[in-house]
């Protein structure tokens, strides 16, 4: 089951990527990308969306077949036809989508593919005190490794999928974007995990956007940019800014551009408003032309609470009221008559129609309003199409083009500019930039101060707390459905929002 | 034009090569009489297709057309003959039935969650055991000659069938097209949530799918018993499976999303080719469905490479 090796070659890479590139029909997504990576050392992979790390990823992970290059494992040139392939060299990759069966129990997660036998049958008890074994050393000694994966939050399912690639004895392990989906504190605990291997000796390379996580964790970063390599730096020479420029090839002037926006009468005020366990007596004002930003953890209540205000789960008591007036919002359809917008969190499954082009994304919202009769105005539809797509500086093909195939900030444009399309009052936010390389993220920041220059009252959820403390006007704090503090801007600083996240009710 | 349609351009030329091929094996095959009585006969088939074909563009399916079609023909026998109403009532209620009938399904994929492919094998059941236990293995004859003109007879010399099919094809390829149901519909097999997200009726549009599937079914059933003058409780057995097999020959996605009127129609019209053509041509019935299977798979396959191809 696990794979005799050889220690690497004292000095050695344990990986090395030659000039390795990759099409997909005409499209290069990768031209010549280098890379040596070493026993012991944690190795940042950066560049914007659409650079080529994940293709990268994918070759080493066995899944795409490089179109011309070598890929060496310790020094010994070694195809990667197949997943398992890869395995049994040793890599190991944690994808960004984890590849798990929610159906299935940790130990057979953890054993996928490979289930020990004896005698012909399965081995359950070697395999589940070997589940049990693996999770431990990540620091998960109480996990009961019989529970359904499905059951489990996001940080657990990952570590299980860490200990799945560290049973194959990886010397290679590649995360990528692994703090994507977590909250901060789970994100602390995994960077430690990280850590821990790397004393191992096992090589690292870890795909993130997340700058103060890469020049925590990295001994040096690689930069793509284009599909093809720019630079490989060590982390104690490089500042946050070059290695921007080296991803964005050109100096970022600001990655939080907060502008100073005069604060006018409240716009909506939510009074005792409560759903179920995770949005409980939620009482706030917001204000024309704030940004009030919502911190705390995945599964504080911080979505719910949007999703309430947005009617995709209707309050069961409060009070919501616009300009003063009492509304009811009982689906997404009345917030939008009611003038509040929502820009969800999930944008692949929830913001877009992916497989629509542009035009009918950004017209989805209003395309009552510009259907006379049922029949869809062409005229009317390209002229919103076109007002949102110019308005936000979407980088595609045109409005035609298939929303499915831009990037991520791109995406969220889209998004953005169908509901800007519906003159809303109140602008939600939720997890605006996840996901979003640099560049596009300080476009989007941009963005949101402008509109809350042009007088919106925005709601912004963001598990980066960087993002909420230096966009914000005011800071809520909301743990375990309830809104533990609200913060004034000069008030906001991490350890004030950190403690208001973790302390107890009656602490608080 | 081929990247959106690829396959409904591999489906047209596929209608001209079994035209030319069929014409060359019987003298009978393309002559206006036979053609007329091939749009006849696949009436029925061709109006719940078209309803079926919203019903997979949301992301749905639904089973119990076949069902509908012979609870509503048993109860346009049984109302009139052994009920004593009037026919022309009669004719008026069927379609609420058949509404009714839609609505029930939608209400189970709707309010009750159930998945739509065991809603509708559930109503298949339940709709042919309320015809059945409705006509008591009776069949009922004698209709009037006024109502067997709907089914048998002309209108400016092309049978009533091709000016019904007509109609509904145009109104059906409206609103998928060019109106926003059927933009709502499109979004919904799609992406539901994302729908949803957009301030889109969702279930509205899937409460209305539904009922037009029923609604096409009862009103197949109005013209299935006055072209045969006769009522059975076994009547559109099977009907779900040509349905389905005209409308994803057609190009749409049985994922939901994709799909076009015009792939329907044409899905439908190669269908009776092949089936007229390969009968007039002395093939056997089973024979003709192997034919039918290949074609099915080959066109999907088709479609999905030069869609690829033009794509990248």
């Amino acid at each position: 089951m696990t794979i005799a090796q050889t220690p690497p070659p004292a000095g050695g890479p344990a990986l090395s990527v030659r000039d390795i590139s990759k099409s997909f029909g005409p499209v290069k997504a990768l031209k010549t990308a280098s890379l040596d990576l070493m026993p012991g050392e944690v190795h940042a992979l950066m560049g914007e969306n659409g650079a080529g790390k994940s293709t990268l990823v994918k070759i080493l992970a066995g899944m795409h077949a490089p179109s011309g290059g070598a890929i060496l494992v310790d020094g010994v040139q070694t195809a990667l036809p197949s997943p398992r392939r890869a395995a049994e060299a040793g890599i190991a990759v944690v994808h960004q989508e984890l590849l798990l069966f929610g159906e299935l129990t940790v130990a057979e997660n953890v054993f996928a593919g490979h289930y020990p036998r004896k005698g012909g049958m399965v081995d359950w008890a070697f395999m589940r005190r070997r589940a049990q074994e693996l999770l431990a050393d990540l620091d998960c000694h109480d996990l009961d490794v019989d529970r359904k994966l499905g059951s489990l939050s996001v940080a657990m399912r990952q570590r299980v999928e860490i200990a799945r690639a560290l049973n194959h004895n990886a010397r290679v392990l590649i995360l990528d974007e692994p703090t994507a989906a977590l909250g901060e504190r789970d994100a602390d605990r995994l960077l430690e995990i990280v850590l821990r291997l790397r004393a191992r000796g096992v090589a690292i390379l870890y795909v993130s956007h997340r700058m103060n996580e890469i020049f925590r964790i990295s001994d040096r970063m690689s930069v793509l940019r284009d599909g093809t390599y720019i630079a490989t730096r060590n982390a104690r020479e490089t500042t946050e800014g070059a290695l921007i420029s080296l991803m964005v090839g050109r100096p970022v002037d600001q990655m939080f551009p907060k502008t100073e926006v005069p604060i006018g009468g409240p716009v909506l005020e939510v009074r005792g408003l409560s759903c179920g366990p995770m949005v409980r007596e939620a009482s706030f004002t917001l204000h024309k032309g704030e940004i009030l930003g919502i911190a705390g953890l995945v599964g504080s209540g911080r979505t719910e609470l949007a999703h309430v205000l947005f009617g995709v789960t209707p309050a069961q008591s409060g009070t919501i009221h616009l300009h003063g007036q009492e509304i009811r919002i009982a689906s997404p359809r009345a917030a939008r008559d009611a003038g509040i917008a929502y820009v969800p969190e999930d944008r692949g499954a929830q913001g877009l129609v992916k497989p629509l082009p542009i035009r009918e994304n950004i017209s989805m919202a209003v395309l009552d309003r510009i259907s006379p009769a049922g029949l869809i105005n062409r005229a009317k539809e390209a002229a919103v199409a076109k007002r949102g797509f110019d308005m936000l500086g979407v980088r595609a093909s045109g409005p035609e083009q298939i929303a499915g195939q831009l990037s991520g900030g791109n995406q969220q444009k889209v998004v953005i500019a169908k509901w800007l399309q519906t003159n809303p009052w109140v602008l939600i936010l939720d997890e605006p930039t996840r996901g979003i390389d640099v560049g596009a993220k300080a476009e989007i920041h941009r963005l949101i101060c402008e509109l809350a220059g042009q007088g919106l009252a925005i709601l912004m959820i963001s598990s980066e707390l960087p993002e909420v403390l230096a966009m914000s006007d005011r800071v809520m704090v909301i743990a375990e459905g309830r809104i533990r503090a609200t913060l004034p801007r000069e008030d906001a600083t991490p350890e004030a929002v950190g403690h208001a996240m973790t302390a107890r009710r009656s602490a608080s | 034009m081929l990247k959106r349609h690829g396959h409904e351009t591999v489906l047209a030329g596929l209608v001209v090569i079994a035209l030319v091929v069929m014409s060359f094996q019987s003298a009978q095959f393309l002559t206006t009489g036979n053609m007329l009585n091939q749009g006849r006969l696949m009436a029925e088939v061709a109006l719940v297709a078209l309803a079926m074909t919203f019903v997979i563009v949301s992301g749905g399916i639904d089973l119990s057309v076949g069902s509908t079609m012979g609870l509503c023909a048993i109860l346009t026998g049984v109302l009139w003959q052994n009920m004593g109403l009037p026919l022309g009532v009669v004719l008026a209620i069927i379609p609420l039935i058949g509404l009714i009938c839609g609505l029930f399904n939608g209400f189970l994929i709707i309010r009750v969650g159930m998945p739509p492919l065991i809603a509708t094998l559930g109503t298949l059941a339940l709709y042919r055991g309320l015809a059945e236990g409705i006509s008591q293995a009776r069949s009922v004859r004698g209709y009037p000659e006024w109502f067997a003109a709907i089914g048998q007879g002309s209108i400016l010399g092309l049978p009533t069938q091709i000016w019904i099919l007509g109609i509904a094809l145009i109104v059906a390829g409206v609103i998928l097209g060019l109106t926003r149901w059927g933009r709502t519909v499109q979004a919904i097999g799609y992406s539901e949530p994302a729908a949803h997200f957009a301030g889109l009726p969702v279930n509205g549009a899937k409460y209305a799918v539904y009922a037009v599937s029923g609604l096409a079914a009862s009103l197949a059933a109005i013209l299935f018993v006055s072209r045969v003058s006769t009522t059975r409780s076994d009547m559109g057995t099977g009907l779900e499976l040509d349905v389905i097999t005209a409308v994803v020959l057609g190009g749409t996605s049985i994922f939901g999303g994709r799909g076009t009127i015009i792939g329907t129609a044409l899905g439908l019209i190669l269908v009776q080719v092949l089936k007229n053509g390969l009968s007039l041509a002395g093939v056997r019935g089973d024979g003709t469905l192997v034919l039918i299977g290949v074609v099915l798979v080959l066109t999907l396959v088709a479609g999905a490479f030069m869609e690829n191809r033009v794509r990248r």
